[in-house]
């Protein structure tokens, strides 16, 4: 309620605040990005960690991946059906559901379902570390925390969103497919024709480009915000907090300056 | 996605080799176990809603909380959103038909009944939804639940019944409001980037009655499944600061999914009930 009340009776402060809040927090992400790439040269960073983040962070995500992907074609079925019946476009279905799905909505949706489970658990995760000083013992034993814990999470996350993005994209287009089946009584041949006529692989390049930035902003949010990791549990839940919605709005943000940026 | 089902005297003997059906016996019970708490949240919340108690100014404080708090950032992603939505559709009308007069009406149609209450409610489970559920969690890891139940205080009463108000009310509200700044946003950038007039973009002939309603339909139903989702995903919480994170990421990945559903759901619904007959 303090914070409502100084809002209320000072909104210039309030916006102030907020807004070197969000300059803070970027500063310390780009600085993060560059501690990474810096780590990068020479290429030394811990190889099973990897491997173990690459099955955390990609397959045991599938699950999620796909019936968020599968629902989301249907969904994008359902929107269009009624133009569809309205203009007899059949042949349009297809078009129209490929288009969506591979430019705008497949990458968004996967990148918010991505970035509510693994990069949120990657707060958690390294959250806990922090609280728990497990960080702190690693650098008494001389590990570098960079090399060993953050280069792999975001190698790992950046690698695997891409990856999940193509087969969310392949799931959403058979959910269309199948619901506009159901739904409306196209064809499969119909909807495949419509979808292979009018897509191109730069549709595709379209969206995986903008997972491939999704993956990186996750994964530096996530990290950033889970090693910046303040006072006990009710710490580590603040950040994941900040996490997620730091993330959202970085996928959001750099979804509208790359729709410029890549056509 | 779901945790080991908590049950003494079900945990594998020794040397006992993990079968598959003992791991699907295993997740079955773990379900169910999950879903008949997740029923007893639910109902305590809708009656409690209804007949509790609530410390005085609790909902207002929580609608601030829900609502003012998750305005900048609604605004922000759905105005980029509907910019991008707009450039997009702009850019495939302009290479097949050239036609740009009936994009606007057909943009903000789609945006009423389909796009804005999806995906405010996406962005409120991520904001809202993390926030109840650490929140919770953080209680419940540091046994302040606990002492409010030896108050005699039902945690669900005293704790989710207002939220869950709260949440129900202001994502009607953020959802009208983000669809303002959808179209406003789309309308500006049609505009600016292929010279489509506002005048012609911004025409609402095409919404009916039958949209608006599926699209308040839409937020009410997502208000409701955030915070019960969420609270249930904090109530559960079992461990030290470990298990708070792990709530909060189930909290949102729960309630991002149960939008998603209810979406598909609810869009069929539309779809069979009121557009089909012209609505």
């Amino acid at each position: 309620m303090a914070r409502f009340l100084r809002a209320v009776s000072n909104p210039i402060a309030a916006v102030g605040e907020s807004v070197i809040d969000m300059a803070t927090h970027l500063g310390a992400v780009v600085t993060l990005l560059l501690r990474v790439i810096r780590s990068l040269f020479p290429p030394r960073f811990d190889m099973p960690e990897f491997w173990r983040n690459l099955y955390k962070m990609g397959n045991q995500s599938v699950p999620i991946v796909m019936l968020t992907a599968f629902f989301v074609g249907g969904i994008m079925v359902v929107q269009s059906a009624v133009f569809v019946k309205r203009f007899q476009a059949t042949s349009l279905l297809g078009w129209g559901a490929g288009y969506s799905v591979l430019r705008e909505v497949g990458p968004i949706l996967i990148g918010l379902m991505f970035s509510g489970r693994v990069g949120s658990n990657n707060t958690a995760e390294l959250g806990t570390m922090v609280v728990t000083e497990q960080i702190d013992g690693l650098r008494a034993l001389s590990i570098d925390p960079m090399r060993y814990l953050i280069v792999p999470r975001v190698l790992a996350m950046v690698i695997m969103l891409f990856l999940l993005t193509v087969l969310g994209d392949l799931v959403a287009l058979f959910g269309a497919m199948l619901f506009g089946n159901l739904i409306i009584g196209l064809e499969f041949g119909v909807f495949y024709s419509g979808l292979v006529n009018s897509i191109g692989i730069g549709d595709l390049m379209h969206g995986l480009i903008k997972s491939l930035t999704f993956g990186l902003i996750i994964a530096l949010t996530s990290c950033h915000f889970g090693l910046n990791v303040r006072g006990g549990a009710v710490g580590v839940g603040r950040s994941v907090n900040a996490a997620v919605v730091g993330s959202a709005l970085g996928i959001v943000m750099s979804d509208y300056f790359l729709t410029f940026l890549l056509t | 996605m779901s945790d080991k089902p908590h049950m003494p005297g079900l945990e594998a003997p020794p040397g006992f080799p993990a079968t598959v059906p003992y791991r699907v016996g295993g997740m079955v019970l773990g379900m169910f176990d999950a879903l008949r708490e997740f029923q007893r949240v639910l109902r305590g919340t809708i009656r409690y809603s209804i007949w509790g108690k609530r410390p005085k100014g609790e909902v207002l404080n929580q609608m601030y909380q829900v609502g003012n708090r998750s305005l900048l950032f609604v605004c922000v992603t759905l105005g980029c959103l509907g910019m991008v939505l707009v450039y997009q559709i702009l850019l495939q009308v302009n290479k097949i038909t050239g036609d740009t007069s009936q994009v606007g009406a057909e943009f903000i149609k789609g945006m009423v009944h389909a796009f804005v209450p999806s995906l405010t409610a996406m962005m409120i489970a991520t904001r809202v939804g993390a926030g109840i559920a650490a929140e919770i969690g953080s209680m419940m890891v540091t046994e302040q639940v606990d002492a409010l139940r030896m108050c005699g205080v039902e945690p669900i009463e005293y704790l989710i019944a207002p939220r869950f108000i709260a949440a129900l009310f202001m994502t009607v509200v953020l959802t009208i409001i983000a669809l303002a700044i959808a179209v406003g946003a789309g309308a500006l950038m049609a505009w600016g980037s292929f010279g489509v007039n506002p005048t012609v973009f911004l025409s609402f002939d095409k919404v009916t009655i039958g949209d608006m309603v599926t699209g308040i339909t839409k937020a009410v139903c997502f208000g409701a499944a955030i915070p019960v989702v969420s609270g249930y995903c904090g109530l559960t919480t079992r461990g030290g600061s470990e298990g708070v994170g792990s709530a909060t990421t189930r909290a949102v990945i729960n309630s991002s999914l149960a939008v998603i559903v209810l979406d598909f759901i609810l869009s069929a619904l539309a779809y069979f009930f009121l557009q089909s007959r012209g609505l």
